[in-house]
C-alpha cells in the first residue's frame, strides 16, 4: 500500500504540491486527474524521487521512501512510468524489457513468465520483439513501456498520461491491461486526462487543483462531481 | 515624471530596497584594491613588489575578461594565455627584433591577439560547450611549441629582450607611466565588463548562454553572441599581453605554456564566476600564494593550482566571493508573495487604440505542414489560417501536436513537408531569431525566467529584442515597470507570475503576433480571469494577432474568434467557438461539466 | 617514395589507433555520464608508467601478467576520479562543474608526475620485437596499438549490445530519467562506465609506452588528439573512432614528414576547427549520435 501524506515538492524555488496526500491500496486503481500545470506529474516524480519533496512523507508498506533516489524507489517496488511513451529507442523490444527486470534481481523464471504475459496482452510487441524500439508506433512504445514497469512486478505503479500522443482508440486496451494488473495485487495510480474513458476502469478518482487535492471521490461519481464544481469543496476528503 | 520616477529606479536603495546586484560596489571596491596594490608599492619605493603587483595586476585583467567569457557568455576558454602571449610576443618581435615604434609595435601585437580570438570566435558560431573547451585548449598545448619551431621570427627558446627606460622614468611620487597604466588598465577592464553587463549586449549574451531557446525566440543569435564575446575578450586579453612587454621586458616560449591559461581560468572559479571581485581575490589567491608566498614550494605551484580549484568545485561551488555574495542576497532578497508581479494596474498605462475586430487579411498561413520525430508524426499535413487581429484557440489532447507546431512556427524547429507563411512571406526554412524579428513573440510552457536578472532586466529584454521605435504608450509602460521592479528579485516569483513575465516581455518587443503555450496552465482562477482580459485587451484594443495553445477550453471559448482542434497530429476541426461547441470531435473533450 | 608513403600510413595509422582507443573511453564516459573526461590524457600517460614500473625490458609471460594489472590500476584511479566528479552533480543545480573538476584532475595528475618523476620521458622496452614491412623496420608497439583498437572495439560492441550491464549503459546515455524509473543503478553503472573507459586507457598505455611519450606534461596532447579523433568520427560513435583515429594519426604524420613534427598538434587544431566549422555533428554523428 502507498500512502503519501502532506506532500509538498517544486522545482528550485517554486512550489508546485503542496500539502497533497493520497493512499492506493493493492488491487484498486486510483485515477488522478486535473489540468495541465495542475502538478500531476510533479506529483507523481516526487512520490516516485525524482524531485525531492520539501515536506511530508511517502510511505510504501510503512516503510518511509521520501528522500530516497528514484532508482532506490523503483527497486523497493514502486514503479512511475514517465509521460510520453519513453523507451530506450537504440535498444531492441526485448532489450527494453530486460531493462525493466533491473527492479527485480535474479528471478529468472518470473522474468520470463512476465515476458511471455505482455507477449500475449501485447502480441505486437512479441512480433518486433528484435526490432529497436525507436522503430515502434507511439502506442507500441506505451505498451513497451507499460510491459517494461510490468516485468519488474512492483507493489505500486504509477502511470503518468498513458494516453499522451497515442491514438484514442488504444486507450481502452491499455486502460483494460491495467485494470487486470491491478487485480493481481497491484496498487495502481493513473494520471490521465480523458476522464470520462479511464474512470470506469478506476476505484476511486482525485481532481489535483493548482498543486492540491480539490476532491477526492468513487470513480463511479467522478463525472457527476465534476458537473457540480461548486459542490465540490465542502465534501472533498480522500 | 516619467523621468523622475527612473531615477528613483536607478537608486534603489533609497527606497528601502535592498540593491539586487552588488556589481557596481564589488566594482568599486575592486578599484580600490586594485589601486592600493598598483601605486603604494611604488609610492614606498619597494621594487620587488612594484614588479609583482605589476604582474598581478596584468594577470587581473586578463581573468577580467575571462569571468566575462566564463559567465556573461557562457563560454569556458582555456586558451586565454595564448592571446595574451600573442599580443605580448608579436609586439616584442616588432619593436625588439624589428625596431618598429612601440605604439605600432603594439598594434601589431594587438591585431594578432584578435586574430587568435577569431581563432576561436570561428568554430564558437557553430558549437559550443566542452567543444570550445578544447579548441581552446588545443591552441593552449599548440602556441608555446610554434613559438619554439617557428624561430626563424620568434627567436625561439633564447625569447626576445626589450627595454624601454622611458616607461620605467619616475614621474611623481615614485609612479612610472608604466606604473600608472598597469594599475588603470584593470579598472577599466573592470569598468568594461560592468558596462557590458549591464547593456543589451550583455543582456543578450547572457540570455544566449542560459537559454538558447528562448534567445532565439528575441531575436538573438547565440552564434554572433559568443564569436562578439570571444573577440572582446581577445582584445582586452592582448592589451594584456602588450602591458606585459614592458612589465617584464622578457618573453620567452616557457613563459606562455599552458599553466597560464590554466591560473587566469583557475582564478576566475576560485574567486567567483561572474562576480566583479571574483578575478582579484582569485589571482590573488592561485597567483600570489604559491609563486610569492610559498616561493620556496615553487614547483608545487601546478598542483596548489588543481587542488585549490578541485576543493573550491566540490566545497563551494560559487567560490570565494559568490558564497559571500550568496549569503548576503539570503538576507536581502524578501519575497513579495502574490502582490509581486501583476499587470492589470499597469495595463492601465495602455489606454490604447479603439477597440478592432479581426481583419481578413491572414497573417500566419501554413499548408501542408508535417513534422516527424523518427517514426511519430507530430504535425500531420496541417493547414492552418489565421486572421490579422484574431485570437485563434489550438486545442487538442497532451500528445496531439499543438506544441510541436508552435515550435515549428516560432522556427525553433523545421519541417520535414510543407509550408508555412507569416505576413505573406515564406517562412518555412528561417531561423527563429530571424522569425522572431518579423515581429513574433512567443511563450514557453516552462517560462524562461531568469534568476540572474533582475526583474525589470527579466522584462526589459523585451524591449531589447524590439525591432524598430517603439510606441509612446510602451515607452510609459516600461517606465513605470522600471520604476517598480528594478531592484526586485525574479527567483522568488510564482509560477503564474513568470508566465505574467513573459506575457509582457512579448508585449514589450511589441510583437504583432504572439504565441502563448498553455499559458494559464498553473494560474489559479482569478489569475486567469486577469490572464483573459489581458489577452483580450492584446487582441482587441492593441490589434495582436494571437496563437492560443490552452487546455482551459473554458478560457478558450471565452476569449478566441476562432478554435482548431488538433487530433494524433491532425488538423480535425476548425471554425467559431458557437460552431465548434457542436462538432462531435469536440463533445469528447468534455467530460462532466465544461473542463477536461 | 612508395616506401615513404608506406611508413606514413602505417605509423599513422598505428599513432592514429590510440588515438581512437583515447575517443573511445571518452565515449564510454560520455555516454553514461554526460562528462568527457579532460584527465584521459594524463591516465593514459599513467599505463605507459606502469609498463616502465612494472614490466621495462620484462619477460613476455611476465609482461602479459602486467598488463591487466596496469588495466586495473588505472581503472581505480578513474573510478576515483569519477566518483569525485560527480559527485557534486548530485545536487548542484550547475551541471558543468565537471568541465573545471577533470581540469583540475588532469592538472593535478601531471603536478604529481612532474614531482616525482621529472619533466623527463621515460623509454621503456617492451617485450614485442620490431618488423619490417617493404623493408622498413617498425616497432612491434604500432602493431599492439592498432591490435588493440580492434580488440577494444568488438569487446564494446560485445559488451554494450549483448550484455545486461552493457545495455544498461546504453540506456543510460539514451534516456537517463527512463533508466531511474526502470530501476538501474545509475550512479555504480555510471562509475562502471568510468572504470570501462580507465581500462581502456590503461592497457592502450601499456601496450604502446615503447612507442610514446612517456612523460609528465604528455597528457594533455593525446588527450586533444583522441578528442580531435572523437569528434571527427562523431562524439558517441565507436564506429567513428575506427576512421577517426587513423585519420588524426595520418594527418600528423603527414604534417611531420612534410613540415616538421613541431607542428603536429597545430595540424589536429586546424583539423578541429575544420570539422567543427563544416560538419560539428563528426562524420556518424546524427544517425548514430545516441548509440554508444
Amino acid at each position: 500500500m502507498l500512502e503519501v501524506r502532506n506532500l509538498h515538492a517544486g522545482y528550485g524555488n517554486v512550489p508546485v504540491i503542496e500539502d497533497v496526500s493520497l493512499t492506493a491500496r493493492p488491487g484498486e486503481i486510483l485515477l488522478v486527474g486535473g489540468e495541465n500545470g495542475a502538478g500531476k506529474s510533479t506529483l507523481m516524480r516526487a512520490i516516485a524521487g525524482f524531485n525531492k519533496p520539501t515536506a511530508g512523507e511517502v510511505l510504501l508498506d510503512g516503510r518511509p521512501l521520501h528522500g530516497m533516489a528514484p532508482e532506490a524507489i523503483a527497486q523497493a517496488g514502486l514503479r512511475l512510468v514517465l509521460d510520453g511513451h519513453r523507451v530506450f529507442p537504440e535498444l531492441s523490444v526485448y532489450d527494453n524489457l530486460r531493462m525493466g527486470a533491473a527492479a527485480r534481481k535474479g528471478d529468472r523464471a518470473g522474468f520470463a513468465a512476465a515476458v511471455d504475459e505482455i507477449y500475449a496482452v501485447f502480441p505486437i510487441l512479441k512480433e518486433k520483439y528484435r526490432k529497436y524500439a525507436r522503430d515502434l508506433s507511439g502506442g507500441q512504445q506505451q505498451m513497451l513501456a507499460l510491459g517494461q514497469a510490468f516485468v519488474a512486478q512492483p507493489k505500486v505503479l504509477l502511470c503518468d498520461e498513458p494516453s499522451m500522443g497515442l491514438a484514442q482508440a488504444l486507450l481502452p486496451q491499455i486502460l483494460a491491461f491495467l485494470r487486470k494488473w491491478a487485480e493481481t495485487g497491484t496498487a495502481v495510480v493513473i494520471v490521465e486526462q480523458h476522464l470520462k474513458v479511464t474512470a470506469p476502469y478506476a476505484d476511486r478518482a482525485m481532481i489535483i487543483e493548482r498543486g492540491s487535492v480539490k476532491f477526492a471521490c468513487a470513480a463511479s461519481e467522478l463525472e457527476a462531481r465534476l458537473s457540480a464544481p461548486e459542490a465540490a469543496p465542502a465534501a472533498a476528503s480522500a | 515624471m516619467a523621468m523622475s520616477e527612473t531615477m528613483a529606479a536607478r537608486e534603489g536603495g533609497a527606497r528601502g530596497k535592498p540593491r539586487f546586484s552588488s556589481d557596481l560596489p564589488q566594482m568599486l571596491i575592486g578599484f580600490v584594491l586594485i589601486a592600493i596594490t598598483g601605486f603604494v608599492p611604488s609610492i614606498l619605493g619597494n621594487s620587488y613588489w612594484v614588479h609583482t603587483f605589476q604582474l598581478v595586476n596584468i594577470y587581473i585583467a586578463a581573468s577580467v575578461f575571462q569571468n566575462f567569457l566564463f559567465v556573461d557568455a557562457g563560454q569556458k576558454s582555456f586558451g586565454q594565455g595564448v592571446l595574451l602571449g600573442l599580443g605580448a610576443y608579436v609586439t616584442a618581435i616588432f619593436f625588439g627584433l624589428h625596431d618598429w615604434p612601440f605604439l605600432l609595435a603594439a598594434l601589431a601585437g594587438l591585431g594578432a591577439a584578435t586574430a587568435g580570438g577569431l581563432l576561436f570566435a570561428f568554430p564558437a558560431l557553430r558549437v559550443q560547450y566542452f567543444h570550445l573547451g578544447f579548441v581552446t585548449l588545443s591552441a593552449a598545448i599548440v602556441f608555446p611549441q610554434l613559438l619554439m619551431s617557428l624561430d626563424k621570427w620568434t627567436n625561439g627558446i633564447n625569447g626576445i629582450s626589450v627595454s624601454m627606460p622611458g616607461l620605467h622614468q619616475e614621474w611623481f611620487l615614485g609612479l612610472s607611466p608604466l606604473t600608472l597604466m598597469i594599475a588603470v588598465y584593470p579598472m577599466i577592464a573592470l569598468a568594461i565588463h560592468y558596462a557590458i553587463r549591464r547593456s543589451r549586449l550583455g543582456r543578450d549574451m547572457r540570455v544566449a548562454a542560459l537559454s538558447p531557446e528562448a534567445a532565439r525566440s528575441l531575436g538573438i543569435r547565440p552564434g554572433v553572441m559568443r564569436f562578439i564575446a570571444f573577440i572582446i575578450a581577445a582584445i582586452g586579453t592582448g592589451v594584456c599581453g602588450i602591458l606585459y612587454l614592458p612589465a617584464v621586458s622578457f618573453v620567452s616560449p616557457q613563459g606562455f605554456n599552458v599553466e597560464l591559461s590554466f591560473v587566469f581560468f583557475f582564478a576566475v572559479v576560485v574567486g567567483g564566476r561572474g562576480q566583479m571581485l571574483g578575478p582579484i581575490i582569485g589571482i590573488w589567491i592561485v597567483f600570489i600564494l604559491p609563486n610569492i608566498a610559498l616561493a620556496q614550494f615553487v614547483e608545487y605551484r601546478l598542483l596548489i593550482y588543481g587542488l585549490l580549484t578541485l576543493l573550491t568545485v566540490i566545497l563551494f561551488p560559487d567560490g570565494i566571493v559568490g558564497s559571500i555574495e550568496r549569503w548576503r542576497a539570503r538576507r536581502g532578497v524578501t519575497g513579495r508573495g502574490e502582490q509581486a508581479f501583476r499587470v492589470d494596474r499597469f495595463l492601465e498605462t495602455l489606454e490604447g487604440g479603439r477597440e478592432t475586430r479581426p481583419g481578413d487579411e491572414v497573417v500566419v498561413e501554413v499548408r501542408g505542414g508535417t513534422k516527424k520525430f523518427g517514426e511519430v508524426v507530430a504535425v500531420d499535413a496541417v493547414d492552418l489560417k489565421v486572421r490579422r487581429g484574431e485570437i485563434h484557440g489550438l486545442i487538442g489532447a497532451n500528445g496531439s501536436g499543438k506544441t510541436s507546431l508552435l515550435n515549428v512556427l516560432s522556427g525553433l524547429s523545421r519541417l520535414n513537408a510543407g509550408s508555412f507563411l507569416i505576413k505573406g512571406e515564406d517562412a518555412t526554412r528561417r531561423s527563429a531569431d530571424r522569425i522572431a524579428d518579423m515581429g513574433i513573440g512567443r511563450t514557453f510552457q516552462t517560462p524562461r525566467i531568469f534568476p540572474q536578472f533582475s526583474l525589470w532586466d527579466n522584462l526589459r529584454l523585451g524591449i531589447d529584442a524590439r525591432v524598430g521605435d517603439g510606441s509612446a504608450d510602451i515607452a510609459r509602460l516600461a517606465d513605470a515597470l522600471e520604476a517598480e521592479f528594478a531592484q526586485d528579485s525574479a527567483e522568488l516569483l510564482s509560477h503564474g507570475q513568470r508566465r505574467l513575465v513573459e506575457v509582457m516581455r512579448a508585449v514589450l518587443k511589441e510583437a504583432d503576433i504572439i504565441f502563448f503555450d498553455e499559458p494559464a496552465a498553473g494560474l489559479s482562477q482569478g489569475e486567469r480571469a486577469n490572464f483573459a482580459k489581458l489577452v483580450r485587451f492584446l487582441a482587441r484594443r492593441m490589434g495582436k494577432t494571437i496563437i492560443l495553445v490552452e487546455h482551459d477550453l473554458e478560457l478558450v471559448w471565452d476569449i478566441a474568434d476562432t478554435i482548431t482542434v488538433m487530433e494524433q497530429g491532425r488538423v480535425v476541426a476548425s471554425g467559431s467557438p458557437e460552431a465548434m461547441s457542436n462538432d462531435p470531435a469536440v463533445q469528447h473533450m468534455f467530460v462532466g461539466g465544461r473542463r477536461a | 617514395m612508395l616506401a615513404e608513403i608506406l611508413i606514413i600510413a602505417v605509423r599513422g595509422c598505428a599513432i592514429g589507433s590510440i588515438f581512437a582507443l583515447i575517443a573511445m573511453s571518452f565515449n564510454i564516459v560520455h555516454g553514461a555520464t554526460g562528462i568527457l573526461n579532460f584527465a584521459q590524457g594524463n591516465m593514459f600517460v599513467l599505463g605507459g608508467f606502469a609498463a616502465f614500473f612494472l614490466a621495462n625490458e620484462a619477460g613476455v609471460a611476465w609482461w602479459l601478467l602486467m598488463l591487466p594489472v596496469a588495466g586495473i590500476l588505472v581503472a581505480v584511479l578513474v573510478t576515483v576520479q569519477g566518483w569525485i566528479t560527480l559527485a557534486p552533480l548530485r545536487s548542484s543545480v550547475e551541471q558543468d562543474s565537471w568541465l573545471i573538476s577533470t581540469v583540475a584532475f588532469s592538472t593535478i595528475i601531471a603536478a604529481l608526475l612532474m614531482i616525482t618523476q621529472g619533466p623527463f620521458a621515460y623509454t621503456v622496452q617492451g617485450p614485442v620485437p620490431s618488423f619490417r614491412i617493404l623493408g622498413v623496420r617498425t616497432p612491434g608497439a604500432y602493431a599492439l596499438a592498432i591490435g588493440a583498437m580492434f580488440f577494444w572495439y568488438f569487446a564494446l560492441r560485445i559488451f554494450l549490445r549483448h550484455t545486461f550491464l552493457g545495455l544498461a549503459i546504453s540506456a543510460l546515455s539514451q534516456d537517463f530519467d527512463a533508466a531511474r524509473a526502470a530501476g538501474l543503478p545509475v550512479r555504480r553503472l555510471q562509475l562502471l562506465a568510468f572504470a570501462i573507459s580507465g581500462l581502456i586507457i590503461g592497457t592502450a598505455g601499456f601496450l604502446v609506452a615503447p612507442v610514446i611519450s612517456v612523460a609528465s606534461d604528455a597528457g594533455l596532447r593525446y588527450v586533444l588528439n583522441g578528442f580531435v579523433a572523437a569528434v571527427v568520427g562523431g562524439i558517441g560513435s565507436n564506429l567513428g573512432t575506427l576512421i577517426g583515429g587513423p585519420l588524426v594519426g595520418i594527418i600528423g604524420m603527414l604534417t611531420a614528414y612534410r613540415i616538421g613534427g613541431a607542428y603536429q598538434d597545430l595540424a589536429s587544431l586546424l583539423l578541429l576547427v575544420a570539422i567543427l566549422m563544416l560538419r560539428p555533428q563528426g562524420l556518424f554523428g546524427r544517425s548514430s549520435a545516441r548509440r554508444v
